[in-house]
């Protein structure tokens, strides 16, 4: 297996957007989860030669210094490390400039920083325990550390985000330098406090701004040198000029998740992680408790199990896939699911390219600047 | 009971004005039902009734009577409806009673129905018996009520029984005047028996339950009797009368009231008004009454397309105990299969609509009520028309004729200016104008049907702050100048919105229709316009503007199981959705178009 994500349960707060499995917790809590997740790691190594690794959350840099040292150590053990790319997730003002030469001694290539926004305001509205300070300063501490790959998340159509708010953040945030730029609208997911003010009429959605604010991170990013390779993904390439003409992936790229939207298989760790092997999607329980009684009584945490048919599956992959700004050769369409997507799905890339949101290459097919704005749609039409 | 101890009378009066409380009272003083059974309304035994306060069907029930002659009687009340949708229910009453007890509120004095059922009753001979009623409320005016009963309908004030039905005044001389005023039953003369069948219900043991008023001869079980209009032939099972549940009597004889079973299974096969007489030595049928016919038009459909068949058991069932309803199977291009449904009134049509909901468990929507047009076509014929889909094309039609109803609207002289102008507004004309009394007037107008459907009734009520009233009555039809106005989607037709109005009115509903329609549809991937038309004339036109992008939000691995299912969610509620020249309509917007 080449790839393998780790979920960090834990947060200092939780944001009022967040419908992650994530909550605040204690020092002993994280502990024994530390223990628990180095068990799984150890019934999984076996099968584990992971290419990309992530470790997201939850906030995993909230672990400290000595409970990343024990997971670190236990992967080492396990011969899990020196993988090609190595994500770990944390926010401004849990990372010490120590624990980010720790990570980065370890291997990690990659870390990816919640910003959401550089607004002092906003981010008050969106629960965000840091300051827009602290995201500079973590920034700096990363790259003094020696991180040469960078993420930065940020947030759009926030509640009461102003498209010059907006502007203002993006240009901060671009002026950063970051090597991979990831930024999303707001949802509103069931169960959050936003999702409760937008019920209660204290927030509100409005669409065409939100288009605005798209468009304009396109045009900002594009100018600052990024390439757009997913909906909501942007990177920079290590030299100017077109990006591989093979893959159409600039290069630095999120490889863990790009093997997410081409229909990887990969095994995740910690309450709530998804695993995809063999066609098979398991999914760990949401339960920080349980997961660990489980794991202490040798056992994996799994709590649902799902196959669907290999045509469902099929669907599903070109679904995704299809966020990529490549598309989906078709040749590599044929190598991960078996079916020929140009057949399968005549009628509905037909009807895609008649829109003018699909268009058809000699080797491959691919959704329009105009129809990846719509790639929900795209996506519904090809799942089966 | 021999006929000369045995009273029939209804309760008639304006809707609110006490009919049913009283009636509980003199359930409650005859004996009838004792003080731990005794609740507010107890008659009004639906929970559409005791809900909304009002009563929907008549009831009888039988009481004894001890008068002050010290003579036992049998006293046969029925408790009408108020509102003006049930007249239907007050008319057959009256046609089973000798008398009727007119009440009229001391606080409001005499309103539309008082004068619409006063009228009903008249028609039949019946004796009145006046009662003001509510005597109790601080602004009750005995006085005027007294000369509002002289001047408007011809009844010496001082005939009028005082009462208060909530304090349990006056319910003495209320049935002392029962007794001595109204007269008992008289055999017709006729050979043999001869019952009027005036209501009926279904039990799902005993069939169709007809409650009967014996006229002539008597009812018995075991007897083989014959229904006139159907002319079957049927045995008499059980007879027996309410008190108020049901419970079996050996006989019913001349001049009673109850009812009888007879193993019928379909209430079709017992008409109302019909007459049962002996199979045998049959005797001529009674006068009866006249049948009604549904008034007002509105398609119901299921919600879900799966729950059809349900759907029309349950209508069925409804119809059991429903006699004015009537239904018939038909399809909507944008609702599917359904059913055009007839109901007296508007009441009429929310209270069934209530039920199927609420006691029926159905999911329903109920499209634009309508009348019945009738469409001569150039050619000469003349088609009825209750749905605008099965409107002809302006070519082919000769003329278009609307059914029109005489308003009567009483109010207090102050509201005429305003009055006026919402019957000019309602496309209506007043006839003639009557001074009833010092403070007010009757209003007498013609107006087209499907102009007071909807919010004539409310507006009336709002533009007298609550003094004035409205009774109308069919006044057949008259030639109008009505087109079909159709709402296109993308220049599609959508049929559960097209709707017949007047030519002077089109234009605003259109916009109207337009506007909220706007609201309800989804944005969608292309801009979707809504034009209102008449003919091939757009008269209103709006735009839903095109959706710009319906995704920026992230997806990783952790998501893609959820996000599949909410996609397959997603492509599963278009499948539910209507589509009209590629706009996919959810039904909730047909639900809330239709509700506005
Ligand atoms: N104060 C007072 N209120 C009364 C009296 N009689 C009835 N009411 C009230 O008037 C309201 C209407 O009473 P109902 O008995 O339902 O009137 P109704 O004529 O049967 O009404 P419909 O069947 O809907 O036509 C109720 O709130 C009663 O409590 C009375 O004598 N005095
Ligand atoms: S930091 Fe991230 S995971 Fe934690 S609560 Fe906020 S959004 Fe959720
Ligand atoms: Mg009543």
């Amino acid at each position: 297996m080449a790839s393998a994500y780790v979920h960090v349960p834990f947060c200092a707060q939780k944001c009022s957007y967040c419908a992650f499995f994530s909550e605040p917790s204690s020092g002993e809590t994280i502990n024994r989860y530390v223990t628990a997740l180095i068990r799984e790691f150890e019934l999984l190594a076996a099968d584990l030669k992971p290419q990309t690794i992530f470790f997201g959350g939850g906030t995993p840099s909230l672990l400290n210094l000595w409970q990343w040292e024990q997971i670190l150590t236990a992967m080492d053990r396990l011969n899990l490390l020196g993988a090609a790319e190595w994500t770990v997730e944390c926010n401004p003002a849990t990372i010490s400039l120590d624990k980010a030469k720790l990570l980065r001694s370890a291997g990690v290539s990659r870390l990816s920083m919640g910003v959401q926004s550089l607004n002092e305001a906003l981010l008050e509205r969106l629960g965000r325990v840091h300051t827009r300070e602290m995201a500079f300063k973590s920034f700096d501490i990363l790259r003094q550390a020696g991180f040469e790959n960078l993420n930065l998340d940020l947030m759009f159509a926030i509640p009461g985000q102003t498209l010059e708010d907006w502007r203002e953040t993006l240009g901060e945030a671009v002026a950063m330098g970051s090597e991979h730029l990831s930024s999303y609208e707001v949802i509103y997911e069931d169960d959050t406090p936003l999702f409760a003010q937008l019920k209660a009429g204290e927030a509100d959605v409005n669409e065409d701004l939100a288009c605005i604010m798209y468009e304009e991170l396109v045009a900002r990013a594009t100018k600052a040198g990024f390439w757009q390779y997913e909906v909501a993904n942007f990177a920079k390439r290590k030299l100017a000029g077109e990006v591989a003409k093979s893959t159409k992936l600039p290069d630095f790229a999120c490889r863990h998740n790009v093997n997410y939207w081409r229909g990887g298989s990969f095994y995740g760790l910690g309450p709530s992680a998804t695993s995809y092997v063999q066609g098979v999607r398991m999914k760990n329980w949401s339960n920080t408790q349980l997961y660990c009684e489980q794991l202490e009584g040798g056992k994996q945490a799994i709590e649902s199990q799902e196959k669907l048919s290999p045509l469902a599956r099929a669907g599903e992959t070109a679904a995704f896939g299809l966020r990529m700004v490549a598309g989906w050769p078709f040749e590599e369409f044929r190598q991960v699911t078996g079916y020929d997507l140009h057949r399968e799905w005549e009628k509905e890339i037909g009807e895609l390219v008649r829109q003018g949101w699909g268009q058809v290459e000699p080797e491959s097919f691919h959704l329009t600047r105009q129809g990846l704005r719509f790639a929900d749609a795209a996506a519904e039409m090809f799942l089966r | 009971m021999d006929a000369a101890h045995i009273r029939n009378f209804s309760i008639i009066a304006h809707i609110d004005h006490g009919k049913t409380t009283l009636s509980d009272r003199l359930l409650h003083r005859t004996g009838t039902i004792t003080t731990r059974e005794m609740e507010d309304q107890l008659l009004d035994s639906m929970d559409l009734e005791k809900e909304r306060g009002i009563t929907i069907k008549a009831h009888p029930v039988t009481m004894r009577y001890k008068a002050r002659n010290g003579e036992s009687y049998e006293l046969n009340l029925i408790d009408t409806p108020g509102h003006v949708d049930f007249s239907y229910e007050v008319s057959r009453s009256l046609s089973a009673c000798e008398g009727a007890l007119l009440i009229v509120d001391a606080a409001q004095g005499v309103e539309a129905q008082t004068v619409a059922n006063m009228h009903l009753a008249m028609k039949q001979n019946l004796t009145i018996v006046p009662v003001i009623n509510k005597i109790d409320l601080p602004h009750a005016d005995v006085p005027q009520a007294k000369r509002q009963l002289e001047d408007i309908l011809a009844i010496a004030g001082d005939l009028a029984i005082l009462a208060s039905a909530k304090e349990g005044i006056g319910i003495d001389e209320i049935l002392e005047a029962i007794v001595e005023r109204i007269p008992p039953p008289k055999p017709t003369g006729a050979p043999s028996l001869q019952a009027l069948g005036f209501d009926s219900y279904f039990d799902t043991y005993k069939g169709v339950v007809t409650h009967v008023r014996v006229f002539n001869g008597e009812l018995k079980p075991g007897m083989l009797v014959k229904l006139f209009h159907s002319g079957k032939n049927v045995e008499i099972k059980e007879v027996g009368s309410f008190n108020p549940k049901p419970y079996v009597r050996e006989k019913l004889e001349v001049g009673e009231t109850g009812y009888m079973t007879a193993n019928i299974k379909s209430p079709q096969e017992v008409k109302m008004g019909d007459t049962i007489t002996d199979a045998r030595h049959p005797s001529p049928a009674l006068a009866g009454f006249k049948e009604i016919h549904p008034m007002v038009f509105s398609g119901i459909y299921p919600i879900n397309t799966a729950d059809y068949e349900h759907l029309k058991a349950n209508l069925a069932k409804l119809q059991l105990n429903d006699s004015a309803f009537v239904y018939q199977a038909e399809t909507s291009v944008a609702l599917g299969f359904g059913f055009r449904c007839g109901f007296l009134g508007l009441l009429h049509l929310e209270i069934v609509q209530e039920r199927l909901r609420r006691e029926y468990g159905m999911d329903i929507i109920a499209t634009y009520p309508s009348v019945i047009y009738q469409i001569t076509l150039t050619d000469g014929t003349v088609k009825p028309v209750d749905n605008p889909a099965y409107l002809p094309e302006p070519t082919y039609i000769g003329k278009i004729e609307e059914p029109v109803v005489k308003a009567f609207v009483i109010c207090p002289n102050e509201y005429i200016g305003d009055m006026m102008a919402l019957i000019t507004e309602k496309r209506g004309t007043v006839d003639h104008t009557e001074t009833l009394d010092s403070r007010r007037v009757m209003l007498t107008s013609l107006l087209p049907l499907n102009e007071i459907l909807i919010d004539f009734h409310d507006r009336i009520k709002s533009i007298t702050r609550g003094y004035g009233s409205m009774d109308y009555e069919y006044a057949g039809y008259r030639e109008s100048d009505m087109v079909k106005l159709d709402m296109l989607v993308n220049s599609e037709a959508v049929d559960a919105f097209s709707c017949i109005v007047h030519r002077d009115k089109a234009e605003g509903r259109g916009r109207a229709l337009a506007a909220k329609l706007k609201e309800v549809i989804p944005r969608q991937q292309y801009a979707v316009a809504i034009q209102a038309a008449i003919g091939g004339k757009v008269v209103a036109r709006e735009t839903v503007g095109a959706l710009r992008k319906d995704v920026t939000a992230k997806c990783y691995g952790g998501d893609v199981t959820r996000k599949r299912k909410l996609l397959e969610k997603q492509k599963e509620g278009k499948k539910r959705m209507k589509s009209f020249g590629s706009v996919n309509i959810p039904q909730e917007a047909f639900i809330e178009v239709l509700k506005a």
